[in-house]
């Protein structure tokens, strides 16, 4: 009993984290609070590392922690915290187009399961087994410097581009006399009193 | 599979013994080198009765710690009106979590053969060997640096959702505080792995039985001693203690982000500072104090200058290296706190300076010289 539970425990665990990363993707879809919004994307990244983990890949685990919730989240819930973002107004859950977006996504998560199903081997009933973990760091760094620095590198080209759109956009809304997309902030403030 | 099973359920409970055990001495031992640094008596009043006896356990105090936990857990347990509670509750084990988990990519000993160990469960665990570590991963360092970056959040968090100015201000310090000083203390290990060429943390231990110069073990602090001064101020700024304890200095700011935390959820950011401290100290030893080997020290035995092998028996390896460790990140916790009574605490707008313009550009300095050193050794050899 015990020795099969052993012998399983990685597909177990597998399909744990899965799931609960899939819980935390959705919650951030729904929930209607930012911060509570930022919490669960953290502990859907935090449940992929742990995929990434099982799946024998340590260093892209922690990497996905150390970048996604170590820096870009850290940064999210730094500007949610200085955002005075309590305002009622938030509590505007769904638009109209809520129906639409469901049907939508319904149908694109069907055309990709229908995909990948296609696209599985024939003997498709190992396809959860973790892979050996052969590809290590030194391997990864190797592929990393040597053939992918180029797209790297334009990525964060890119970056930089969309750095300045924000900008271009805040410079155009603040020139032509409109708020900020954010709203001013005795307005966002409203009548609530805190603290 | 089972043998596996037990020994790292042993493992596991032996680094929390090891964490707690820590966490609550450490709370007394602050109070009594506190004490001893400035010539007073220092705690010395709690004591264990052992039942149905007048005998006390006085030990100079050492049970304060116990009697503060008790402390904490029989407090009210205020609750705010908070915006959020769930993030109100939530924070306390955000910030204490990673700490612990911190520990599990740590090897606290060398190589555990239960066979030779315990004789009569030969035949059970046959000729298997662990490496004594929960977790040997080759992305060592990295998972600390993962985990280290998690804690941040739980300050955030702690401050945002009390719904208190002070605190608010506490977590903003905190934020901008950690991000500083979390950079650069990652680069500040850079020149490390440049040396060692690997980010397995055991690895990296084993490289440091060697011998350099002729007769310096080859630890990292004598590889990198700028490297290693500027790693133990980072950590000690990333654990948000004196002199880096502006986001929770109470002349200002009451608690800062705990303010409005009580009881157990206060105790548990308490905890987490305590435990912070060993396990700065268990990475400073692991990473510059050549980890859990005496000098000269490897498996098997000692190798000193001049080629002196003097070999020893398995057992009495195991033990000396279970225990040099834990003495090792005891002194470092020890200097840890030393630090914390001797200076005075910064403002807060040094404290960033102090980061971005005079300890990055140092760790860059030391990152860039290492690199060329090494460069130039290996084409040298080559």
């Amino acid at each position: 009993m015990i020795e099969t539970l052993l012998a399983n425990l990685d597909t177990l665990l597998l399909y744990l984290f899965a799931a609960c990363a899939l819980v935390g993707a959705v919650l951030m879809l729904i929930l209607p609070q930012p911060m509570r919004v930022a919490l669960a994307l953290i502990s859907t990244m935090v449940f992929l590392g742990g995929v990434y983990g099982l799946l024998g890949v340590h260093f892209i685990a922690a990497f996905q922690v150390l970048v996604y919730v170590g820096a870009v989240m850290v940064f999210m819930v730094y500007a949610i915290m200085l955002l005075d973002v309590r305002d009622s107004a938030y509590k505007r859950t769904y638009s109209k187009l809520v129906m639409p977006g469901i049907a939508a996504g319904a149908l694109f998560f069907a055309a990709l399961a229908f995909g990948l199903w296609k696209a599985l081997p024939d003997s498709a009933g190992s396809a959860a087994t973790p892979a050996a973990g052969t590809f290590g760091l030194q391997q990864f760094a190797v592929a990393f410097l040597s053939e992918y620095w180029l797209h790297f590198e334009l990525t964060s080209v890119l970056l930089v581009a969309a750095v300045v759109a924000a900008l271009a956009v805040i410079k155009v809304s603040a020139a032509s006399g409109a708020q900020s997309p954010l709203g001013t902030r005795a307005e966002r403030k409203g009548g609530s009193d805190r603290g | 599979m089972i043998q596996d099973l037990v020994v790292y359920a042993v493992f596991i409970g032996y680094a929390i013994g090891v964490l707690m055990t820590f966490g609550l001495v450490l709370t007394w031992v602050e109070r009594k080198q506190a004490a001893v640094m400035s010539d007073r008596i220092g705690a010395n009043r709690a004591y264990l009765r052992i039942p149905f006896t007048n005998v006390k356990l006085v030990w100079w105090g050492l049970f304060h710690g116990l009697a503060d936990g008790i402390k904490m857990i029989l407090k009210e347990d205020f609750k705010p009106r908070t915006y959020d509670w769930y993030a109100y509750a939530v924070a306390p084990w955000v910030a204490f979590t990673p700490v612990l988990l911190v520990f599990a990519v740590i090897p606290f000993g060398g190589t555990l053969e239960p066979a030779r160990l315990i004789p009569p469960l030969a035949d059970w665990f046959g000729d298997r060997t662990y490496p004594m570590q929960i977790a040997r991963l080759d992305a060592g360092l990295l998972i600390v640096f993962a985990f280290g970056g998690m804690t941040i959040i739980g300050a955030m968090l702690a401050g945002w959702s009390s719904s208190n100015k002070f605190s608010l201000l506490g977590a903003l310090r905190a934020g901008s505080q950690m991000i500083s000083y979390e950079l650069v203390m990652g680069l500040t290990v850079l020149g490390l792995v440049l040396i060692y060429g690997t980010v397995d943390l055991g690895d990296i231990v084993k490289q440091q039985s060697g011998i350099i110069l002729g007769i310096l073990p080859a630890w990292g602090v004598f590889l990198q001693p700028f490297a290693a001064t500027l790693f133990m101020a980072a950590a000690i700024a990333e654990n948000k203690r004196i002199p880096f304890d502006l986001p929770e200095a109470e002349s200002e700011l009451i608690a800062g982000y705990f303010t409005e935390y009580s009881a157990m959820k206060m105790g548990l950011f308490m905890f987490a500072e305590f435990i912070e401290i060993a396990i700065i100290g268990a990475l400073f030893t692991t990473l510059f104090l050549g980890g859990y080997n005496l000098p000269f020290m490897n498996d098997a035995g000692f190798v000193f200058p001049g080629n002196h092998v003097v070999e020893l028996p398995y057992v009495l390896v195991f033990v000396i290296q279970l225990v040099t460790f834990l003495v090792k990140v005891f002194l470092m916790c020890s200097f840890q706190i030393l630090v914390r009574w001797s200076l005075p605490r910064f403002r807060y707008d040094q404290v960033l300076r102090f980061a971005w313009k005079f300890m990055l550009p140092l760790a860059l300095a030391n990152l860039t010289v290492t690199a060329v050193a090494v460069w130039l050794l290996r084409s040298v050899n080559a």
